[in-house]
């Protein structure tokens, strides 16, 4: 057995045949496709659920979805989110974010923010590049983030009162309605 | 005026062989990063031009305007003059290296395709690309850097055991052909592959062909055997100061040394500018044409070669490379010789 072992590994070296078998793995990997994505030129395709660049959305009726509780701040490992909330004059139950930043220098791109949201008004879209010359543009504001959101998620839900009939009926009660087509408030 | 003429002709001869030999260089470049990017599943240089085929333009010219450094410490004239000592020996080489038999005679002028039949061509080409050691040597020392030193040092060692290897490898087909003029040996391996000095009998030349190449490989510092380079441990050996066109020249010398050494291959062994079977020696529209055509087929055949085998295989250890010259290919080349000259001198009585 020995013997034989000892054989196999001098006709082993003497053919060269591991070489060989190497050479002919190469040789196949010739004909292989490629693995390679011409990047600029072609893109690759991006699965459901990427983390890209974070955004505002809207309701249908062009109300930001945002109510101002501030959760993503509290929830964000790396404290980018900065948002100052204000109630809507004369609807005391009714809250705002008056001003909303993302710095997203230092996102981190976890999507805790999303989860947190009570009411989805945050998501991640699936735009990857966003290099620019000068930093500061990357601190998103209001604007910014809700102009993504509009480009990145065209179709939008209905306003929570039309979504769920107890919420209209109290909304109702207090004679407050939401307001049509009113565009970044 | 005869003598005029002649040197003419002669000049326009090299011009032409120095042509076709750096653009043989310059696209080996291409082809060698493409054939590796396919056998790594990679796509190679994909930008300058259709499938990155301008890629060895674009790199001369951003060599050519790169800054010329030479390192405060370095031996100015050496390290200037070294990257020059490497490629000449590696261009002048092809002066006696035969694209194919006896040419055409114009207005009583003969033009041959090769630059010259000196009766010692290949011993002439020994003699020349052992100088190229020289300059590798030189730029690893005169470069005031550890890394170019130990470069340095192990490409002359290196050289040093595997050019004894190489050249008793070749001694086998010089007793076949019994002649060291270049055109003679390949003429007498005319007339089908049974014939090439590799598989002619009495005495196949194959464990020589085996040696010769694997010589080869290492007399060019190519993987496996490239550890006058040697990236991972010596950053680039010899070349790690140089930069721009000193560079270029190493780089080219590189390329122009595989495309000399394959092409004395063929030569050698493999039948020169003779088809494989009789009834391929095609004269029309010129036997020239075809001549050419087998001899670069061959030669691109072991340049392939000489990338695939770069694309398979790991660098050697220095004592392996060193185990490896010396206790197997230069034993095995002296009992090729033995053979060799004993199966002759019985066959021919």
């Amino acid at each position: 057995m020995k013997k034989k072992m000892k054989i196999r590994k001098i006709i082993n070296n003497l053919f060269f045949l591991e070489i060989l078998r190497g050479l002919a793995l190469t040789l196949k990997h010739l004909f292989v496709g490629k693995v390679t994505i011409q990047y600029p030129k072609e893109k690759r395709k991006l699965p459901v659920g990427y983390r890209g660049l974070l955004s505002l959305l809207r309701y249908d009726n062009g109300v930001e979805k945002c109510v101002g509780c501030a959760l993503c701040e509290a929830v964000c490992p790396s404290r980018c989110i900065t948002v100052k909330s204000t109630e809507i004059e004369g609807e005391p139950l009714k809250r705002y974010a008056k001003e909303f930043y993302i710095d997203i220098t230092r996102c981190v791109f976890c999507g805790w923010c999303v989860d947190a949201c009570p009411v989805n008004a945050l998501a991640m879209t699936p735009e990857y590049e966003y290099a620019v010359y000068n930093k500061r543009e990357l601190i998103f504001d209001k604007q910014k983030l809700l102009s993504m959101g509009d480009k990145a998620f065209p179709e939008r839900e209905k306003p929570i009162e039309a979504q769920h009939l107890n919420v209209a009926a109290f909304n109702t009660t207090r004679k407050w309605l939401p307001p049509h087509g009113e565009e970044g408030r | 005026m005869e003598l005029a003429i002649q040197v003419a002709v002669t000049t326009l001869q090299i011009a032409a062989a120095m042509a076709i030999v750096l653009f043989h260089v310059a696209y080996l470049t291409y082809v060698e990063r493409k054939v590796l990017g396919f056998m790594q599943d990679r796509l190679g240089p994909m930008e300058v031009g259709f499938h990155g085929i301008l890629q060895p333009i674009a790199d001369g010219i951003k060599l050519f305007f790169k800054e010329d450094i030479i390192p405060s410490g370095a031996n100015k004239i050496i390290f200037s003059l070294a990257p020059i000592l490497t490629l000449v020996p590696a261009l002048i080489g092809f002066a006696v290296v035969p694209f194919g038999d006896e040419g055409y005679s114009f207005f009583g002028v003969k033009i041959s395709p090769y630059i010259t039949d000196i009766n010692i061509g290949i011993l002439y080409i020994l003699a020349i690309s052992s100088i190229g050691a020289y300059g590798i040597l030189l730029g690893g020392w005169a470069s005031n850097s550890k890394y170019s030193l130990l470069g340095g040092m192990r490409s002359a060692a290196q050289m040093i055991s595997y050019e004894l290897a190489l050249g008793l490898s070749i001694v086998g087909v010089l007793l076949i052909a019994g002649s060291l003029s270049m055109v003679k040996i390949t003429e007498s391996q005319s007339g089908g592959f049974w014939h090439w000095s590799i598989f002619k009998f009495p005495a196949p030349q194959f464990i020589a062909f085996g040696i010769y190449v694997i010589s080869a490989i290492a007399e060019t510092n190519r993987l496996p055997f490239d550890l006058p380079e040697a990236e991972s441990e010596l950053v680039a050996g010899f070349m790690t100061e140089y930069s721009g066109m000193r560079f270029a020249f190493y780089f080219m010398a590189e390329y122009a040394n595989m495309i000399l050494v394959s092409a004395i291959a063929v030569t050698l062994f493999l039948g020169g500018w003779y088809a494989p079977f009789p009834f391929l020696e095609f004269t029309w529209p010129s036997p020239w044409l075809w001549h050419f055509f087998w001899f670069a087929g061959k030669i691109y055949f072991i340049l392939f070669f000489f990338i695939w085998i770069r694309g398979t295989l790991p660098r050697l250890r220095y004592d392996q490379l060193m185990k490896f010259g010396w206790k197997i290919m230069l034993p095995l080349a002296l009992a090729n010789i033995l053979i060799t000259a004993t199966v002759l001198y019985l066959m021919q009585g």
